[in-house]
């Protein structure tokens, strides 16, 4: 029973900390709260389904059922970003020397849009995502893991561990790390710090698009307004872990999907919802910057 | 080289430069005096493209820069070492010097040899992050950073701000060195003595334009600079 739960809990906090990324880098970046990135996961489950559905169409789920999901998977992750990126240069650019509140309100805006966006385009009722996998899985002593558990934890993971690498390796992550640093020195040796902004919404779309996908194929059902509670969750998750850290949107999304689904078989499912914001309470008042962050918190 | 004609640059209702003209040839050692808040920080983030002047014009080899982005300035080989350094606290030392180089001008390998032969302590501490070094310490290294991008005109923003005499006088000989292997520069002072000393010519700041201009020797004993800059 607990491990069973451990299992479930990491299956969902290995999404959440997907969304939490893309909050936390463009945080630490633009010290916006980019309340539209919910609305991204979303989008991702939805361009998830409409891809799928013609794949099904044309044929080829019933060929080649994995070549399938991995088109699914790249064009979701290829528009998706491409929202996150006109976003920022229609909603946010415009307003980066205005005052602080400005662009936090043009991102509630943008997420209201997509949100009725959504609902207009396909509909306010629930729209159901094929079942692929049925139940199969695997047992090990008491537990049972789904294949589609573990594709989602491998996934998961995988990205985060490049997105790290990429972070401290790589020309580009550097820039990232500098301009999160000091913009105005950032530009002084050079950086086009539009371009690293661009970037930065790039990826965190792109894995935003891959947690929409995963969870639309766990839950198998899909609505306009999943964005809202799953973006105020990773949310919670970064600020948990320190907003700005990716470490920490990692880690504090691993751990908001155990506390729920620990909490939600333990306490009381009811409160499920409940169990984050109790934590997050919890560790704001001991910890203010969050689990691995700098204690800057009164920005936000 | 450099030439800044009427330049005139506001934050907000403030007018910080009210038609600044000066210019800057190719090898020298030029300082800029001034009291506090006379503009002499927001002239060199004009001419890095950080601010961008209301009016005039700024030529860098004969091209206009004004309203240029400061990415490309910089690739133009501009690099300014601003005022408080401003090291990238969380990169290491190393990371600092490559975030120099990320123009990709000049070799960056040779560069950093350079720049680790100039600074042997900033060898030391390659892998320690910025914002742990001493003053003394982060001012060698956004100099060093600064010159990672080989530039051809080097902006210095009171680079002996808050150091011990004997650190000061470190990086004052460093700047000749500097200067002696090509680079031209532009010093912006607080120690207008030393400064004054350094350079070929000078450029009085006050209240925004140029009061008083002249080679370095003269400045140092005309009455009014005397007066005002020099404490006597
Ligand atoms: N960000 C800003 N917003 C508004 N006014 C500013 C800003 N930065 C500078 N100023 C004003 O512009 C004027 C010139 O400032 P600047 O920093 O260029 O002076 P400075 O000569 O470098 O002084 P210091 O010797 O203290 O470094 C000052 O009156 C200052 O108050
Ligand atoms: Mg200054």
């Amino acid at each position: 029973m607990f491990l069973q739960q451990v299992i479930n809990g990491l299956t969902i906090g290995s999404v959440y900390a997907l969304i939490a990324l893309g909050y936390s880098m463009v945080y630490g970046i633009l010290e916006l709260i980019n309340f539209a990135h919910g609305e991204i996961y979303m989008l991702g489950a939805y361009l998830g389904i409409i891809f799928l559905a013609f794949f099904t169409a044309i044929g080829l789920t019933a060929y080649n059922l994995p070549l399938a999901l991995f088109l699914t998977l790249i064009l979701s992750v290829v528009f998706c970003a491409s929202y996150g990126f006109t976003i920022e240069k229609v909603a946010y650019k415009p307003l980066r020397n205005a005052p602080r509140l400005s662009p936090l309100i043009s991102a509630i805006g943008v997420s209201i849009f997509l949100q009725n966006y959504v609902m207009l385009t396909q509909g306010a009722t629930d729209k159901v995502f094929p079942h692929l996998f049925g139940a199969s899985g695997f047992q090990f002593v008491s537990v049972r893991m789904t294949y589609l558990q573990l594709v989602i934890i491998l996934t998961s993971v995988v990205l985060m561990v490049a997105l790290r690498l990429f972070v401290r390796n790589t020309k580009m992550g550097k820039a990232m790390r500098a301009v999160a640093q000091d913009k105005t020195m950032a530009s002084l040796v050079g950086v086009n710090v539009d371009t690293v902004i661009s970037v930065t919404f790039i990826i965190g779309s792109g894995l935003a698009a891959v947690a929409g996908l995963m969870v639309a194929m766990y839950y198998g059902l899909v609505n306009y307004f999943i964005g809202y509670i799953a973006g105020i969750k990773a949310f919670t998750a970064a600020v948990l872990g320190g907003i700005g850290s990716i470490r920490g949107a990692v880690f504090g999304g691993i751990l908001l999907g155990l506390v729920e689904s620990l909490g939600g078989s333990y306490i009381s499912s009811e409160y499920k919802d409940a169990y984050a914001f109790i934590i997050l309470i919890i560790v704001l008042l001991v910890k203010p910057g969050g689990l691995f962050g700098r204690a800057e918190l009164e920005k936000v | 080289m450099l030439e800044l004609i009427d330049i005139h640059t506001f934050y907000g209702p403030v007018e910080a430069l009210r038609g600044v003209t000066f210019e800057v040839r190719q090898g020298e050692v030029v300082c800029l005096i001034g009291n506090n808040g006379a503009g002499k920080s927001t002239a060199l983030m004009t001419i890095s493209g950080i601010m961008r002047p209301a009016a005039g014009d700024i030529f860098f080899e004969g091209i206009s820069i004004k309203g240029v982005s400061p990415h490309r300035i910089l690739r133009m080989g501009i690099s300014q070492v601003p005022e408080g350094r401003r090291i990238f606290p969380k990169l290491t030392v190393r990371e600092n010097l490559e975030m120099g180089a990320y123009s990709g001008r000049g070799n960056a390998a040779s560069l950093l040899e350079k720049v680790y032969t100039l600074f042997p302590v900033l060898k030391e501490r390659h892998k320690q992050a910025g914002g742990t070094l001493s003053g003394g310490e982060q001012q060698m290294l956004a100099i060093g950073r600064a010159l990672m991008s080989s530039p051809k005109l080097l902006l210095l923003d009171e680079p002996s701000l808050g150091l011990a005499p004997i650190v000061t006088s470190k990086i004052f000989r460093t700047i000749r060195e500097i200067n002696r292997e090509g680079v031209t520069v532009l010093l912006v002072e607080q120690n207008a003595r030393a400064a004054l000393k350094l350079s070929e010519r000078g450029y009085v700041l006050e209240n925004g334009s140029v009061s008083l201009h002249g080679r370095g020797e003269d400045l140092l004993n005309n009455e009014l600079v005397r007066k005002a800059y020099l404490g006597e």
